[in-house]
């Protein structure tokens, strides 16, 4: 054995670049499927990201977050054999996520209702740094004050740019009815950042 | 029935459109988890392979036990014409009972062997790393789980070092510095099955 060296510290792979294009995505899937595991790990790389920022959404807790989408990439992972190419991937995944969300969420209301003084998130206005994380604040804000149905179905549609014919898989839920969630969460929040820019007017 | 998209809810999605910030930790932590569910599942197909070929043997022994069974009471019941259709039809059979001893004194002997041959072996496993708060290897061997093998800092050193029970054979392995950096043995070969496009180390156990 040779002298050991110092510490080579070896990063994971850089950041990917969102998915580049279906075919791309399909060969990787393929090659996963396959057992190629460099495959997978570099479909982790281009979805991690939009899982996170997904979870966030849906949880508004970095950790359980983090944990839902660790979750979800090993299911997914588990799941791959009974994938069938027919299916588009991004609704797939995002079924096994939205599943994991619900879960985690469930649980989380459990826990809240035995938080007498929970943490009561703070208004937008006492921590104004500028306007555009203001604004993004008013906006976590308001989601949160969604059901978690038409959160989730406003995210679907809005933030991660799925067809209602994909939501559909992703949620099981109809297309008329994810229709209508969207229809009512674009309300609500149009309702609630109205009120909430009077109130500041005011 | 439309999404009603105006400029409202066209910013409101351009707020949450924006990508979180990474931990690169955290991603590191998914492969990990990816590798130790893809070790159980591969651990649980050689558990039911190894079920199914003992339920196998047992069902052939049964089978044979059964014939001998049939035959020996037919002969002491003085039955020539069924002794020879079972002697036909089990032409193996006698053969086979007959160097039954012979053969299973081999196969002991070869199973005890094998036992010596697949014990555990004490291997210790160094990394130097003076500025990591905690390292611990994953491998193979325990199901690629940060939390299994956890080394010990020699302070005076730097050095860190852990000893690991492994069966005779080629493993796959590596270290996981802070819980973060996955590093390959930088004193063992680099495995060319690099795992999830993680580097790892080649050792080969029981072998000069």
């Amino acid at each position: 054995m040779s002298r050991p060296r110092s510490l080579q510290l070896i990063r994971p792979s850089a950041e990917a670049a969102p998915p580049s294009g279906n075919a791309e995505r399909s060969l990787l899937v393929r090659s996963a499927q396959d057992g190629d595991v460099r495959a997978f790990a570099a479909l982790v790389d281009m979805y991690y990201a939009r899982c996170l920022r997904f979870a966030l959404h849906m949880l508004s807790n970095r950790s359980d977050a983090e944990e839902a989408v660790q979750d979800t990439f090993v299911r997914v992972y588990r799941a791959l054999p009974s994938y069938v190419e027919q299916e588009s991937f991004e609704p797939w995944l995002f079924r096994i996520l939205a599943n994991r969300c619900r879960s985690a969420g469930s649980r989380e209301r459990r826990r809240a209702e035995f938080v007498e003084f929970g943490e009561v998130p703070e208004r937008a206005s006492e921590h104004r740094h500028d306007d555009a994380i203001a604004w993004r604040e008013e906006i976590a804000l308001a989601l949160a004050t969604l059901p978690a149905e038409q959160r989730e179905a406003f995210l679907l549609r809005h933030v991660e740019d799925l067809s209602y014919d994909d939501m559909s898989v992703a949620t099981g839920a109809g297309v008329s009815a994810l229709k209508m969630r969207v229809k009512r969460a674009c309300d609500a929040l149009r309702s609630w950042l109205t009120e909430e820019r009077n109130e500041r007017r005011d | 029935m439309n999404d009603e998209t105006d400029e409202t809810i066209t910013r409101i999605a351009a707020a949450l459109r924006q990508l979180p910030p990474v931990d690169p930790t955290h991603k590191a932590r998914v492969l990990v988890a990816v590798a130790a569910e893809r070790e159980r599942a591969r651990e649980a197909r050689m558990r039911a392979a190894r079920r199914w070929r003992l339920a196998g043997s047992m069902g052939v022994a049964a089978a044979a036990a059964i014939v001998l069974f049939v035959w020996r009471t037919d002969v002491r019941a003085g039955k020539p014409a069924a002794q020879a259709t079972v002697q036909s039809a089990t032409a193996s059979a006698p053969t086979s009972a007959s160097a039954s001893n012979p053969a299973a004194s081999a196969t002991t002997r070869l199973a005890a062997g094998n036992a010596a041959a697949v014990a555990p072996l004490p291997v210790q496993l160094v990394l130097r790393a003076p500025a990591a708060h905690r390292v611990s290897v994953v491998g193979d061997f325990n199901g690629w789980d940060t939390h299994a093998n956890t080394l010990n800092r020699d302070p005076a050193s730097g050095l860190w070092s852990g000893t690991v029970a492994l069966r005779p054979g080629r493993h796959v392995y590596a270290f996981i510095v802070d819980d973060s950096i996955w590093m390959r043995d930088p004193r063992m070969p680099q495995s060319r099955d690099a795992d999830f496009g993680r580097p790892g180390s080649v050792l080969l156990v029981g072998q000069p």
